[in-house]
């Protein structure tokens, strides 16, 4: 009954004469997780790509439900768990939000200094995984190392190296102190010529942009019609930051730009640029966290709130920005302890809408490299 | 052959041997046991330079790579090996049954049949074969019939894929890797191994790679075929690991599938050499003329080490390209060779001939060109180093902070 | 034309670029962590202070509040209280911890009054049964911790080397 009933949602493709389907993952190397792409072929050259989301559906919306607000944090991190500090953020933003708690300032820039951290890891696999994927190992395996030494900081910092539970209602579970601050430093040091270096290493190679520019190009009307978000549409030359534009924590206290794509070399909207703006996002990020340490104030890290939270009928929708775009929560309350609704927005699922329209005419490495570009993490797709 | 043979009986029982029945067993046992030093040459030179490319892969990635099975992991390929043979044969369900079986086999026998006419040193060859350089274009040609029949006969599209690529690729890089060895021929008037090596010198001026700018270019061209050839970074699309799986060989498994693995190692060797004694010189010993090299064993044993020096030095630059590069695109892949390589092939013999007219080999001015080739390669290698040491100390000063320990730490040092 | 020429200089000239990047490599030292073998430090020392590995009970200090187990957002922990009836003393009879769905979030520690569950830096749960990961601190009733009037409750001593879990795990594993 059911199954005839849910017949129209699987993807249906026809084949005309000399045209294959290719069964792209779940089981692929490439697909950044448990993603199937259901791939019409006519030799190397792509007719059509259906992705196919809902591998990795774990619920999670439906387990804020069961859970009361404050105990909810830990999930979070499962969202997207290369960029698990955001769906922190974003979530306990959402609650203060509707319980008006006020956070103290110095847990507003921890926090902040925590997000540009794992912001800096996100896009570290980012770009890496991408150069895999074109075929270059190493660098991939360098930034693995550069992200190892973000993961101690964060060790040292809240004590977990990937689901980092640090966030709290009010504020943030652990404060930072000299040692930990000097640490950063150092990285921060350490890191900024490696990215120089990487760039020489894969960025500025020829092959490496030759594969990569002019590939699946997304006009900015697009890229806005499709609802990316993030640096995939600021690689369309769109510069839509919610750090700028809806100003949340204290980002306002900040002075960064918001590098978008020009097309540094080849034209607007493709892989290249993508690519590119993540590495330009990274030295940015450690321009914040430098600024953040220097301004950081001095007192409490987190507001008093009850244990046992309660919050009267409201509803709000919160964002920021993740390393995959506007992440958005959409919470609802009824005065009981725990939400009566949960709607997680991410990045990476509308990235995947786009895919169908722009992968028809390339060949089956050029979807590679998009898939690769528009940074798809598989269980923030599905939550 | 048969003169090698002689020798070898004569070396062994001191004296020469007879016309009969007897000495046509003695050839054919000889044959054999060439076969056989051949075989376990190649054989143990693919699985040490897989532990040595995971090694030096291993440093380049800063990690430390396999060094746990043996003292400092050195027996890793014996092990991998043994756990290969150990595996069961999977043959996948509809697939060409005897093709898929016999697809390993011609892929082996493609390119160890190509050790046959390569040099090791003044006099080491098995058969000093006068089309020897021929010989292997052409014998290792059948390594990409082996690969078709893989990927078309294993039932799956993935690996159909690798197969075709792996058609288009090796047809089209046939071409420049055989044009730009004109130059070369042309220089020897001889297609024999031991000619080509014969007619260069021991010192960097007298190699052919620096003989003229048109030569020099011609290296490079060989260079970058028979990096394709030899289904090698940048040009492994046949089995891109992150496009289609593993390519040609996703369905094989067992010792099947280590019959790959070990041909592309061993190809390794092949494109080396190839490389080596074309344009570097072979296992000519600087400063010992060719009349004196045959003089002794000890000076033969030392050009068959030079040989090996300078081919593995040409290795170890092919296992650094691959993990500095990504894979170029199929299109691209064949737009390289059509548009760049074919027409500076043609452009270089065309240039090579007006060179050889004007600067004849053995001419004052001629030498002095070759002085001053050599010394611009020298200054590309200078400034190659600057570059290292630039990267090196960039990183220095930051990563010492941090870590609390000297980044200098050199790869002879093992961990 | 000249952007042909231009495009093969390029193209060589960045592989020498990212050829001079690994080869400065080869100069350069690893990071690995030999992980378990080869290690230059213990590993606990190579853990941060705030490592949050296997929680660990030290039930001495336990006060018997229960709230480890009502915040605890996969319900991991089992406690059982008991009253004795005729001296109106209360007795914890079980605390159980499945470190199997423990998803080592914190939030348990940090609420302990007492700090009598806390994060060691323990980290290697490797059992042949998943049974085995069942940590039961409580074998016999213990009488619950009453902390003096006016005391700092959170200074109490803790036993941060995992010993207790250690030695529990590997005593059922065998």
């Amino acid at each position: 009954m059911l199954k005839t009933e849910l017949k129209h949602l699987k993807p249906q493709v026809h084949t005309f004469k000399e045209e294959m389907i290719l069964n792209m993952g779940p089981q692929h190397p490439s697909t950044h997780g448990v993603l199937n792409f259901l791939v019409v072929t006519d030799g190397e050259v792509i007719h059509q790509a259906l992705p196919n989301v809902g591998y990795l559906h774990r619920g999670i919306e439906k387990l804020a439900e069961q859970t009361p607000y404050t105990t909810f944090i830990p999930f979070t991190d499962r969202i997207d768990y290369l960029a698990a500090m955001f769906a922190n953020h974003v979530y306990v933003l959402a609650v203060e939000n509707l319980a008006d708690i006020e956070v103290p300032e110095r847990a507003q820039f921890l926090r902040v200094i925590a997000c540009e951290l794992n912001r800096i890891a996100s896009h570290l696999i980012s770009t890496g995984a991408l150069a895999l994927d074109i075929g270059a190992s190493t660098p991939f395996v360098h930034w693995i190392r550069e992200r190892e030494c973000i993961n101690d900081i964060m060790e040292s910092i809240c004590g977990a190296r990937l689901t980092y539970s640090y966030m709290r209602v009010g504020g943030v579970s652990q404060d930072i102190n000299e040692q930990i601050a000097d640490d950063i430093y150092k990285f921060l040091d350490h890191f900024e010529p490696i990215i120089d270096e990487y760039n020489r290493l894969i960025s500025f190679n020829e092959i490496f942009i030759k594969r990569l520019a002019n590939v699946a190009i997304i006009s900015p009307v697009d890229a806005v019609n499709f609802g990316l978000v993030g640096p995939n549409l600021r690689g369309s030359g769109i510069e839509m930051d919610i750090r700028r534009t809806i100003s949340y924590s204290v980002y306002d206290q900040f002075d960064f730009n918001i590098p978008i794509g020009k097309g540094f070399k080849g034209s607007l909207g493709d892989c290249y640029d993508r690519y590119f703006v993540r590495v330009l996002e990274m030295t940015e990020s450690c321009s914040i966290i430098r600024q953040a340490l220097s301004q950081i104030p001095k007192g409490d890290i987190k507001a008093k709130v009850k244990r046992k939270l309660k919050i009267k009928e409201n509803e709000c929708y919160t964002c920021v920005e993740s390393a995959r775009g506007e992440m958005g929560m959409y919470l609802l309350s009824d005065g009981s302890d725990r939400p009566y609704r949960l709607k997680i927005k991410t990045g990476s699922f509308t990235a995947m809408s786009i895919v169908e329209k722009v992968s028809q005419g390339l060949m089956v490495a050029d979807l590679i490299a998009l898939i690769g570009s528009l940074d798809v993490v598989a269980p923030e797709i599905d939550r | 052959m048969k003169e090698n043979a002689n020798l070898l009986f004569l070396f062994l029982f001191k004296t020469p041997i007879k016309e009969s029945e007897f000495s046509l067993a003695w050839y054919v046992l000889f044959v054999f046991l060439v076969a056989g030093v051949l075989l376990f040459f190649a054989a143990n030179f693919a699985g040490i330079t897989s532990f040595i490319e995971r090694r030096i892969a291993a440093r380049i990635q800063s990690r430390v790579g396999p060094n746990v099975v043996g003292p400092q992991g050195i027996l890793q390929w014996v092990a991998d090996g043994i756990k290969l043979l150990l595996k069961e044969d999977l043959v996948p369900d509809r697939a060409d049954k005897f093709l898929f079986r016999a697809a390993p086999y011609f892929v082996f026998s493609g390119l160890f049949a190509a050790f046959v006419a390569l040099p090791f040193g003044y006099g080491i060859v098995a058969a000093d074969l006068n089309i020897g350089v021929y010989y292997i274009f052409a014998i290792t040609s059948l390594v990409v019939v082996g690969i078709i029949m893989g990927g078309w006969s294993s039932n799956s599209k993935w690996a159909l894929f690798g197969a075709l690529r792996s058609a288009a690729q090796i047809i089209s890089y046939e071409i420049p890797t055989a044009l730009s060895l004109i130059p070369v021929i042309m220089l020897t008037g001889s297609l024999s191994t031991q000619d080509i090596i014969k007619a260069q010198g021991g010192m960097p001026w007298d190699w052919y790679l620096f003989h003229s700018p048109f030569t020099f270019v011609c290296f490079v061209i060989f260079f970058i075929s028979a990096l394709a050839e030899g289904n090698r970074i940048p040009f492994d699309l046949p089995e891109a690991e992150s496009e289609l799986v593993s390519g040609y060989n996703t369905e094989y498994s067992g010792f099947r599938f280590l019959i790959f693995p070990m041909a592309e190692w061993a190809n390794l060797w092949v494109i080396s050499a190839m490389v080596t004694l074309a344009y570097l010189g072979g296992w000519q010993v600087p400063f010992v003329a060719i009349e004196t090299l045959s003089q002794s064993f000890l000076l033969i044993f030392l050009s068959a080490g030079v040989f090996v020096i300078k081919t593995s030095i040409v290795v170890f630059i092919i296992i650094q390209l691959r993990w500095t590069l990504p894979r170029v695109r199929v299109d691209q892949m064949t737009l390289v060779c059509w548009t760049y390589l074919v027409p500076f092939c043609l452009a270089a013999i065309i240039g090579t001939m007006i060179w050889m007219l004007i600067f004849p080999w053995e001419t004052l001015a001629a030498l002095l060109l070759r002085l001053i080739m050599s010394g611009i390669g020298l200054g590309f290698c200078f400034l190659y180093v600057q570059r290292v040491r630039f990267n090196y100390f960039n990183d220095k000063m930051a990563f010492e902070n941090l870590k609390g320990k000297s980044l200098w730490y050199p790869f002879w040092r093992l961990p | 034309m000249n952007q042909y020429f231009n495009n093969i200089c390029t193209t060589l000239y960045s592989i020498a670029e990212g050829m001079a990047v690994t080869a400065s490599y080869l100069f350069r030292r690893p990071c690995t962590i030999q992980y378990p073998n080869k290690l230059e430090k213990p590993m606990e020392d190579q853990l941060s202070e705030r490592y949050r590995g296997i929680l660990q009970v030290d039930t001495r200090v336990c006060i018997g509040c229960r709230i480890c187990e009502k915040t605890c957002p996969v319900d991991c922990i089992a406690i059982s209280l008991e009253k004795d009836k005729e001296t109106k003393e209360r007795f914890l009879t079980r605390f159980d911890i499945d470190i199997s769905k423990c998803m080592f979030c914190g939030l348990c520690s940090e609420n302990c009054k007492t700090s009598a569950i806390y994060h060691t830096k323990f980290f290697n749960a490797v059992t042949q049964n998943v049974e085995n990961l069942v940590v039961r601190f409580v074998d016999k009733p213990i009488a619950l911790y009453k902390p003096p009037k006016g005391s700092d409750l959170k200074n109490t001593l803790k036993d941060l080397s995992g010993a207790i879990v250690n030695q529990k795990m590997k005593g059922r594993a065998l």
